[in-house]
């Protein structure tokens, strides 16, 4: 239900694009979490920290990565050599690209905090704003306005 | 957008919050899973309810605008792909519900344990490190995760 007519050489990419996203969703959203949890449970800040900066390292890079391989080569095929994208494939180049580097300030300071073993108020925040952005980019993706 | 895009938003925003749940349920699970002190695993497992609220919404999202696409797009209810995704849906939904009990049972002890000193406990760990909670759970991830490419390659439609 994802999409009526689609040539077959596209499911893959596809399904990898939307498996890589749907993980990076889960995975940011859990930084989110322990990052606000780890302000209102005194003497688990430590642990809070350790489970933001694992879950960065071993589920959003590798999510990151594979969802933003997989629509450039969904991209590569649907849109080849310089054909013009659409305004919905721009919104995904948005939050991935500039969304990049909000992740990269993030992994920094969830890098900082763990040495410090309190996770920075920044963490979650940023976090919780990818997590919308990352919204944004699935209602652009699906409904294509 | 006409109905049949508002329709798939929904439908994938409940396949986000499904397959994203599970994410977070699987991150705090695996941190849980390093852990001695009864208190740090209440913690975690009581963080899990957030992803259990986000796996319920997105299950009632993912089928009901489903089936709603189904009749937009002109599709058959019992085509060979659809029925294929209402079985893996209901057996993902059961394998994570029965070994989400075992959880909270898991995480009640775990409760009672911080309560009463903290200190660690074999029987806690055994119950966290439990073969059958844990393929349960992994296990619906895994069917989830065949959902999704159901619904991507659409065999026989």
């Amino acid at each position: 239900m994802l999409a009526l007519i689609r040539p077959d050489s596209w499911n893959l990419p596809l399904f990898l694009h939307i498996l890589g996203a749907t993980v990076l969703f889960g995975t940011i959203a859990t930084v989110a979490i322990v990052g606000f949890a780890s302000r209102t449970h005194a003497g688990y800040e430590g642990l809070l920290a350790r489970v933001a900066a694992r879950t960065f390292l071993f589920g959003v890079i590798p999510s990151f990565i594979l969802m933003r391989g997989a629509a450039q080569w969904i991209v590569g095929k649907e849109f080849p050599g310089d054909a013009k994208t659409p305004g919905w494939v721009d919104v995904g180049f948005v939050v991935t690209e500039p969304g990049a580097i909000l992740l990269l300030i993030t992994g920094i300071l969830i890098w900082i905090s763990a040495r410090r073993g309190r996770l920075m108020l920044a963490v979650p925040i940023l976090a919780a704003v990818y997590v919308v952005a990352l919204g944004v980019a699935w209602v652009a993706m699906s409904g294509k306005p | 957008m006409n109905t049949y895009d508002w329709l798939l938003v929904l439908h994938v925003t409940g396949a986000f919050l499904l397959l994203g749940g599970g994410a977070i349920a699987a991150a705090l699970n695996l941190s849980a899973l390093r852990r001695d002190r009864p208190s740090e695993i209440a913690l975690l497992f009581g963080l899990i309810r957030i992803a259990v609220v986000a796996i319920m919404i997105g299950t009632t999202l993912a089928f009901v605008f489903g089936l709603w696409l189904v009749h937009e797009a002109g599709y058959g209810y019992f085509d060979g792909w659809i029925v294929v995704a209402y079985v893996l849906l209901l057996a993902a939904n059961a394998m994570g519900g029965a070994g989400g009990k075992r959880d909270e049972r898991t995480a009640k002890l775990a409760r009672e344990l911080a309560a009463a000193g903290d200190a660690p406990s074999a029987e806690l760990q055994a119950r966290v490190r439990d073969p059958i909670s844990l393929a349960l759970s992994y296990g619906s991830g895994l069917l989830l995760v065949a959902l999704l490419a159901i619904m991507v390659w659409k065999p026989g439609a």
